[in-house]
């Protein structure tokens, strides 16, 4: 009896505590979690924790690492850390493990007689450094070339733009961010003059509304995608998917809505027709702070070697742009999108209703299109028509895939247009960076050359005869890369390779350097939500192994500009960022001081006074709006953002008789980018061993195909042989099939088309035709 | 003549109601024995894919919100029990209620939501698949202990569980150690009170569990490594 009671009285204290707990866990999810977390270790590991970025995908997590007697032993979540509050995904929490792999670049490797003979590290600098100047020397500045990365770190990025554009004097850098952002970043500047998004991660904890255009967030941004899902339980937000495949993410959403691929610029359009049918416009907002432009139609699609494209706007005013509309009536573009005339007015009614508030997500569903830049405008438009824009939980928000395409890439400006601050075709930015970095003005070119695929182009025509990639995988990740692999092989051109692991790319280089990985450096990120943030050295790298912005400088000194790169071995990252930090001066974008970053779990630009700006052109969060209304688009003369005329354009290539599938590409939450990181995690290969080419259950019934069969898919440039997946992780529409790209022994780039967007030069990996057959 | 033409009508009238009640009624009897499948999965569905989150709508359990009743607990040695193997269906522990009803009317009583049975003294587990209602089709009775003949099949061993046994790191989310295939739904067997001590999750409010836990084992193509070749890779060996 006693013993009862004592038991039933310990029951209802447990259940008290527990639910104390349960009731702290839901207020301050991830704190509670970290902790979890750690009391899964036993008591005698004696781990030194110390914080950084994630470094996979451009979310940016902050993550915790463990480390014991000099070796990284385990990952936590960092629950300081606004952005995952603890929580990581399954690609976070092992993203230690591939440091051991076996096959790790140790020492540089140089190709003599056909062979790669193990060479010392200064060496092999040597040799890049005089095949750069004898290359510069006999055939111009032009015909060298460097190929970064948005994984690079914010000094790196900062080191490789000053030593091209500043020292050498060419606009020959471009980086992979060309393939994955660029679009949203000519998205950004025509609509608004500013890159980058305006709100930030708290949108999530306010919002009424997700709508995620082309974006499986559960697999590719699944840690925002739980913060979805957790203000799904607590507050019954609702998710809508619209895609053009069903994945993990249309599963967990309240209404999944398929679209023929390319029309989401005609459903866009339509949802506008809707809200200004409906009267739904917020009149006092477009007033103010809207202009209507329209621009060049019939773009192309940059198919040809030298394809040039410079758009031209035109001001229009509301009654010609209302007249445009008319051919998107619901029941006009319902017809060839797919979409029901229901499911069109639903969704406007959703960004229509003014009691609601809408986040709309997207990333390489609208970005990798040959009409990249008009879809980002176009989901712009539906923000700026409604005024939901620039306030806690509402407002477009573009994803980013790398951790660094924000930060280093788009900021640090590592495109061939680009400098640290504006852009190269501008005399006074040109001026900025010439006093910047201590040079003579006249040394920076002022025109832009080869964007990502162009340059490969140039290394197939001949025309670039050397090329330092770093950081990233071309051979796997370029478009057509049937035609890119035998470039980078041709005699013509020297290839200079660094990187962790070896790759495909790798194989075709002449030298290869042995990178740093991440945490074998230090350096600094910046996240889709303008994140900064900053990471100290946690452990040694192995064997000769040099973190890339110290291989720039080394370069840089023994082609003679050791006077422009005077930073210390020891300490070269803050001196580069503090460098770096006076091209963002100002309420508009001023950096974080290192001594916040290296403190906090990053910090948002613009940094003013001391605190983050969480929403951009907002006034009442944004001290760089000077118009004294609530709004200020400052990145346009007149601070008005732009709503623009964009109509629907078919794909340059489509389903026909010979080839009568749709081939969309993308990844799976396992692997990331091309996997050569990825798959050296035997947790994250053993879930995911290879790709697979996913087919519509009656798609594969049709053709006699069983799931596990091997299936060759072929399009006019290439093929790839790889094993059905039916009902497995992700479902296509009828007549298209789905094939993940990190496989480099499945290179299904080999057989994707290097069409981009005329605008932003952002090749489209999820539109071309194919026929599939028995293998 | 007129009041006859009146009664006559009036009893068609009647008859031709009494035919439509009586039709409605029969093809409501058809539909009411017509099982529906209980959930209609929002938007979409990929039955490899769409189990994870179920149970998350709101109308269904609160997991994040259960209390532990520590005297009434299922230990993994119970869960195994009932299956011939591990991956196996598990038998009916106990006597079934009514030999020819299936389904929605009686084994979903208690085994899509769970609860505590006051006759068996434990809660009911819940199961993973509800939307199968045939649940006998897989789940058997134990009517004897004896065999009809001597039998030598060895139970497999069941995967095993506990810190560093399915985690790579230390504190890293443990590799899922079993097949997925019918048990997409994880907080199902591992959470609330019916769920095994030994596997259930300390966190049943994060939803979307194969953002960190992805299966241990999937079987792996060969790869022809005639035309994966990398040069060096003696190289690196020596």
């Amino acid at each position: 009896m006693n013993e009862s009671l004592t038991n039933r009285r310990v029951f209802i204290k447990k259940m008290a505590m527990l639910s104390a707990m349960t009731a702290a866990a839901s207020m301050f999810p991830g704190i509670l979690f970290a902790s979890e977390q750690e009391a899964g270790i036993p008591a005698d590991a004696n781990l030194d924790w110390k914080k950084g970025p994630c470094r996979f995908c451009g979310v940016g997590c902050g993550i915790l690492v463990g480390t014991e007697n000099g070796k990284a032993v385990a990952v936590k979540g960092d629950p300081n850390s606004s952005v995952n509050k603890g929580l990581l995904c399954v690609k976070g929490y092992h993203q230690i493990m591939c440091i051991q792999s076996k096959d790790r670049l140790t020492h540089a490797l140089v190709k003599k007689n056909g062979k790669y003979v193990q060479t010392p590290i200064n060496e092999a600098l040597d040799i890049v450094a005089n095949k750069m100047k004898e290359t510069i020397a006999n055939h111009g500045k032009d015909s060298v070339a460097m190929y970064t990365s948005g994984q690079s770190t914010i000094p790196e990025g900062y080191v490789a733009s000053k030593l091209m554009k500043g020292a050498i004097g060419t606009n020959n850098l471009d980086c992979n961010a060309r393939l994955c952002m660029a679009s949203a970043v000519t998205g950004f500047l025509t609509t608004f003059g500013a890159d980058e998004p305006m709100g930030c991660y708290e949108d999530i904890d306010h919002a009424d509304y997700f709508i995620t255009w082309g974006n499986n967030m559960a697999e590719m941004h699944p840690v925002l995608f739980s913060r979805m899902l957790e203000q799904k339980t607590r507050r019954g937000v609702k998710i809508i998917d619209f895609a053009t495949r069903t994945t993990r993410s249309s599963t967990a959403s309240d209404r999944s809505i398929l679209f023929e691929p390319q029309t989401d610029l005609a459903v866009a359009n339509a949802i506008c027709y809707e809200i200004i049918k409906n009267g739904w416009v917020n009149k006092s907002f477009v007033e103010k702070h809207c202009s209507f432009s329209k621009g060049l139609t019939n773009m192309g699609y940059g198919l040809e070697d030298n394809y040039k494209f410079k758009d031209k706007p035109e001001k229009i005013d509301f009654e010609a742009y209302k007249e445009f509309l008319k051919d998107y009536s619901p029941e006009k573009v319902s017809k060839y999108s797919k979409v029901s005339v229901k499911d069109i007015k639903y969704l406007a009614a959703i960004y229509g209703n003014p009691n609601k508030k809408v986040v709309s997500y997207w990333c390489m569903g609208m970005n990798q299109h040959t009409r990249g830049t008009w879809m980002n405008n176009l989901v712009y438009n539906i923000h700026l028509l409604t005024g939901k824009i620039s306030q806690p939980g509402n407002g477009p928000f573009s994803l980013t895939g790398q951790p660094s395409a924000c930060g280093t890439a788009r900021e640090v400006g590592t495109f061939t247009h680009k400098l640290p601050h504006g852009v190269v075709m501008n005399k006074k930015d040109r001026e900025m960076a010439a006093r910047i970095w201590k040079v003579p003005v006249e040394g920076i070119p002022s025109k832009p050359t080869y964007h990502a695929t162009e340059m490969f182009r140039a290394v197939d025509r001949g025309d670039i005869k050397f090329i330092w990639t770093q950081a990233t995988n071309p051979l796997v990740s370029l478009p057509k890369t049937g035609r890119y692999r035998p470039a980078m092989e041709k005699k013509s051109c020297f290839v200079v390779v660094s990187d962790v692991f070896p790759t495909p790319t790798s194989d075709v280089a002449d030298v290869i350097l042995p990178a740093s990985w991440h945490i074998e450096k230090s350096g600094l990120y910046g996240n889709s939500e303008r994140r900064t943030q900053h990471w100290d050295k946690m452990v040694e790298g192995p064997g000769e192994t040099m973190d890339d912005a110290w291989m720039f400088i080394e370069v840089a000194k023994r082609m003679g500009y050791g006077d422009l790169f005077p930073y210390s071995k020891e300490n070269h990252v803050e001196e580069i960022y503090n460098e770096y930090r006076q091209f963002h001066e100002g309420a508009k974008h001023g950096m974080a001081p290192l001594e916040v970053l290296k403190k906090e779990s990053g910090a948002i630009w613009p940094y003013v006074d001391g605190k983050s700006t969480q929403w951009r052109f907002n006034s009442k969060y944004d001290p760089a709006c000077s118009n004294g209304e609530d709004f200020h688009f400052y990145g346009k003369p007149d601070g008005k953002a732009i709503i623009w005329q964009r109509p629907f354009e078919d794909a340059p290539e489509k389903p026909d008789q010979e080839y009568p599938f749709w081939l969309n590409t993308g990844r799976v939450i396992e692997h990331w980018h091309t996997g050569s990181m990825t798959r050296r995690i035997p947790v994250l290969h053993q879930a995911m061993p290879n790709a697979y080419v996913e087919f519509h259950p009656d798609d594969a019934k049709s053709l006699g195909i069983r799931n596990g069969e091997n299936v060759k898919v072929t399009s006019r440039r290439g093929s790839c042989t790889l094993p059905a997946s039916i009902n497995e992780r992700g479902l296509p529409t009828k007549g298209q099939v789905f094939v993940p790209f990190f496989d480099e022994n499945m290179l299904i780039n080999d057989v994707t088309l290097d069409a981009f967007c005329p605008i932003s030069k952002e090749p489209d990996y999820k539109k071309c035709a194919v026929k599939v057959q028995k293998a | 003549m007129k009041k006859r033409l009146g009664i006559i009508s009036f009893f068609v009238i009647i008859f031709i109601a009494f035919i439509v009640v009586w039709n409605h009624s029969y093809q409501q009897g058809l539909e009411e024995a017509y099982m529906p499948v209980i959930e209609t999965p929002t938007g979409n569905f990929i039955p490899s894919e769409s189990g994870v989150f179920r149970r998350f709508d709101g109308t269904s359990i609160d997991y994040a919100n259960m209390p532990v009743d520590e005297n009434h607990q299922r230990t993994l040695k119970d869960y195994y029990e009932n299956k011939a193997y591990p991956g196996a269906p598990p038998s009916i522990p106990h006597p079934v209620a009514k030999e020819r009803s299936f389904g929605g009317n009686t084994c979903l009583q208690c085994h899509q939501s769970g609860g505590f049975v006051e006759k068996f003294n434990a809660y009911a587990p819940i199961t993973p698949h509800p939307e199968m209602v045939n649940c006998r089709q897989c789940h058997v009775t134990k009517n004897t202990t004896t065999t009809f003949k001597e039998f030598a099949f060895s139970k497999p061993q069941p995967p095993k569980v506990g810190e560093g046994v399915n985690n790579a790191l230390i504190g890293s989310p443990p590799m899922i150690p079993h097949q997925l295939q019918m048990r997409n739904n994880c907080i199902s067997c591992h959470a609330g009170p019916s769920a095994p001590i030994e596997i259930r999750v300390s966190h049943p409010e994060r939803v979307n569990c194969r953002q960190c836990h992805v299966p241990k084992e999937k079987k792996q193509l060969e790869i022809d490594e005639s035309n994966f070749f990398r040069q060096f890779d003696d190289l690196n060996e020596k």
